[in-house]
């Protein structure tokens, strides 16, 4: 049995994430972005990060919040996700990265089923950590739906 | 276990390729000793590690075919059409049952039967009055007393780590109880005390005495598998069965690696001359061997070597930014330090690209076999031809080209030749002739597939043409027109559907497979004197000749085959044009504005340049800022997220560490296109 499962935390505006931290491989800084054209305003475009391309998407976009504006705090997290059976790369512009945790499956509550219909399928659960109200994502999910999504509580 | 499984079947699928040329080369030259041999050693190479890894029926199957060219090698049989017809059968049937998902299926399963029969019927049609006695069908050597006999000292030693490959030695002790009478002796002294004991350690050897009416290359044979991976020595003792002979029993008994002179004491008959020979023979034999198992090459997943293209390219935007740095301190040992780096960064790069690729001969056997079968349906004779066939290919593209070379081979063989009296009417030799060509050309590689026979007759397609309605009836095609005519979609000349070439994929079809491989296909012809198909292909798609081309601060790179040409222009010209129509060199020519379609804010700078793309056998106009020069480059994936995204074919990694998008002008033109269509129609 696994008692604990480790999850890093991101910041987008005022609510804090959390995701699988074995789906994260990298954090990255800020590095100039070269734009598709043609592509959905959400997806910012290719990165350079040592020798391979990665697209970087505006996780604030794509969870129907307003652009991200790059400030020094704005990273890049590298999540390695499933796409149609192929493990592929995807950076996840966000406001700020936060920590590493360990939760206990325990703790972590179902997600609550008021607000957005995306929710009960991108939210795997939700828990507290001091005053901080958290959600966990389903990291796959939120990166292979192509639509935006809108989380709200 | 399923990893064994696995190379198993990448090794039988070597073999059975190796083994389908064999054969063919054995239609030109049936007296070829070595190929009969050759095919001999697939046979029983297939058989043996076909039943070490299950494949039971592959097994069986080759264990006939083997007896038969075990047979031809002793000139007992000979080499026929039929034979060799049973053979290739044979090569697709393993195919088949080498492939799992089918190899149990009723169509199989029923070829299987039939061939088999058809090999037991060959093997017992023919058979010279002397019967001989074949020690594999018969399990028990039934030893008549004419034979001449010999008897054999065996010392075989596995080495410790035999068990790592699946093998097992006391199979291949078992096998020598096939040949005749053997006394074997098990030396158990180096098992250690159980307490050290590892299983997967082989601390057994053996001496054997063997006495047989087969020849030394037959014992050898029976150690095929374990050569490499033992220490054996075979000798001749003596020229008469001594296996009785109790001196050299209990000196066996008694003692272990004996000294073979001490052995040969015993024995008083002994021909010492032959002896010296029969050893001779063995080391030759050996030395042969070895360098035949000297391991020239090895076998590396895929995946490594794209990882290691990664890595080699990674070093190569590590030693751009290196040069930007080293040229803004402008340190001349820095400098120097730079450039030592590049040079070899460079040569890393090159030969990092070399490995991924392979020679074409992989897919030209195929095509071997597809001329011969096909010629034979139509009733035509041709001979195949190849050059250059050692030329390399990224082996993603060889897949992509192989079956458009198919259908062109194909059309060859029905629509280009002619049978042979109409070859003889036309006094031409009666064997028709197909040839194919390959070498590189810069950074691609072109391959040729001509024929000599009846070519293009440019009045059947003007007539065809008028019939389509795709041009009016007194209209002159020239050549150039009847070239690009050829690859409009839905266009054929033939008369008649055949069921060999079907509809036949057209050539427009071949020219998008052609496409995908970023490649060119062209056309050349002369009435009655044959027709000469060319693909150009570039070497691997990792790389790309491409032009480095500007919008604003947005770099692009167009791959150079596409373009045309290159002509500086006027913005101001080109907003006065029609429907956006450009005159170039006095060729109407469409054009699109880049930094419009790309949605790129900014002025356009007066002057422009006009880069003509070859389109649909046409020119196509794309408009940049400027063109910033030449770029090979590495080619690299934008990532799934970008999948439905066709127009841009990769990306690649500026000396700056950027990212250019490389577009692929095909796509993007028939996108722009499409959507020009529609704003008319709204």
């Amino acid at each position: 049995m696994k008692e604990k499962q480790t999850y890093l935390t991101f910041v987008l505006g005022n609510e804090i994430f959390a995701a699988d931290i074995r789906k994260a491989t990298n954090i990255i800084e800020v590095l100039p972005i070269t734009k598709v054209p043609r592509s959905p305003e959400y997806m910012k475009g290719v990165i350079n990060v040592r020798g391979i391309v990665l697209p970087v998407i505006d996780t604030r976009m794509k969870f129907g919040m307003s652009p991200i504006k790059i400030t020094k705090n704005t990273v890049i997290i590298n999540f390695n996700i499933d796409i149609e059976g192929e493990q592929s790369d995807v950076g996840a512009l966000v406001d700020a990265p936060g920590t590493v945790i360990d939760i206990s499956d325990k703790d972590i509550s179902p997600p609550p089923h008021i607000g957005a219909k995306y929710k009960s399928e991108l939210v795997i659960g939700t828990f507290k950590i001091k005053d901080d109200f958290i959600m966990l994502l389903d990291i796959n999910k939120v990166f292979t739906l192509d639509e935006l999504l809108e989380i709200k509580i | 276990m399923e990893n064994f499984i696995k190379k198993f079947i990448e090794e039988a699928t070597d073999l059975i390729n190796a083994l389908e040329e064999s054969v063919l080369s054995l239609e030109d030259r049936p007296e070829d000793k070595e190929l009969i041999n050759e095919v001999f050693r697939i046979m029983h190479s297939l058989k043996g590690s076909g039943a070490m890894f299950g494949f039971d029926k592959i097994s069986d199957f080759t264990h006939n075919m083997e007896n038969i060219y075990d047979e031809v090698r002793n000139s007992e049989k000979q080499i026929t059409k039929k034979l060799l017809d049973i053979t290739l059968h044979s090569v697709d049937h393993l195919r088949n049952l080498l492939n799992v998902n089918i190899a149990e299926s009723k169509e199989v399963v029923q070829k299987h039967e039939e061939l088999n029969r058809k090999i037991e019927e060959f093997l017992k049609s023919g058979r010279t009055e002397k019967q001989k006695t074949d020690t594999r069908i018969n399990q028990q050597t039934t030893i008549t007393s004419g034979e001449q006999f010999a008897s054999y000292y065996i010392f075989f030693e596995p080495n410790s780590d035999i068990f790592d490959n699946g093998a097992n030695p006391l199979y291949t002790v078992d096998d020598l109880y096939e040949l005749g009478e053997c006394k074997v002796f098990a030396r158990t002294e180096k098992i250690p005390h159980l307490g050290k004991y590892d299983y997967s350690t082989c601390y057994i050897y053996w001496e054997i005495i063997l006495q047989t009416s087969l020849d030394i290359y037959e014992i050898e044979d029976v150690f095929m598998f374990v050569e490499d991976d033992c220490k054996l020595k075979i000798q001749k003792i003596s020229d008469t069965k001594i296996i009785n002979n109790k001196n050299i029993i209990d000196a066996l008994s008694k003692e272990t690696k004996i000294d073979i002179s001490k052995l040969k004491s015993f024995v008083t008959d002994i021909v010492v001359d032959n002896i010296v020979d029969e050893e001779k023979k063995v080391s030759d034999k050996i030395k042969k061997f070895k360098q035949e198992s000297e391991i020239t090459s090895i076998r590396i997943a895929t995946e490594k070597i794209d990882q290691y293209i990664n890595l080699v390219s990674e070093l190569v935007s590590a030693h751009a930014s290196l040069k930007l740095f080293s040229t803004k301190i402008n340190n001349s040992e820095l400098n120097e330090i730079a450039e030592n780096i590049g040079n070899i960064t460079e040569e890393i790069r090159d030969n990092a690209f070399n490995i991924s690729l392979i020679p074409i001969e992989n897919t030209i056997v195929r095509f071997r076999r597809l001329v011969r079968d096909l010629s034979a349906g139509f009733g035509k004779n041709i001979e195949f031809v190849t050059e250059g066939t050692d030329t390399r290919i990224d082996k993603t593209l060889l897949q992509i080209i192989t079956e458009p070379l198919m259908h062109i081979i194909r059309n060859c063989v029905d629509h280009g030749i002619e049978k042979e009296n109409e070859r003889i009417a036309l006094g031409k030799p009666p064997k028709g002739k197909i040839f194919l060509r390959a070498y590189h050309s810069g950074s691609n590689v072109h391959i040729e597939v001509s024929d000599d026979g009846k070519g293009i007759d440019i009045n059947k397609v003007t007539k065809k043409a008028v019939e389509r309605g795709l041009i009016n009836f007194n209209v002159v095609l020239s050549k150039e027109d009847v070239k690009n005519m050829i690859f409009t979609p839905g266009f054929s000349t033939t008369d008649k559907v055949s069921d060999i070439s079907g509809r036949g994929v057209g050539m427009d079809i071949l020219k998008r497979k052609i496409a995908e491989a970023r490649g060119d296909i062209d056309i050349d012809f002369e009435k009655n004197k044959g027709t000469k198909i060319t693909l150009k292909i570039p070497i691997t798609l990792a790389m790309i000749d491409g032009l480095l081309v500007k919008i604003g601060e947005s770099l692009y790179i167009v791959q150079l085959m596409a373009i045309s040409k290159i002509t500086d222009i006027f913005y101001s010209e080109l907003k006065k044009t029609k429907k956006n129509v450009a005159v170039i060199d006095g060729e109407q020519i469409p054009f699109y504005f880049m930094r419009e379609e790309f949605e790129i804010s900014g002025e356009y700078p007066e002057e422009n340049k006009f880069l003509a793309i070859k389109y649909k056998n046409k020119n196509v106009g794309l408009v940049f800022d400027s063109v910033v020069g030449e770029y090979q480059t590495v080619l690299k994936s934008i990532g799934k997220l970008y999948k439905d995204h066709e127009m841009i074919a990769g990306a690649t990694i500026l000396g700056d560490g950027t990212v250019a998008l490389v577009l692929d002008t095909n796509k993007l033109i028939t996108k722009f296109s499409d959507k020009g269509q529609q704003r008319i129609r709204n």
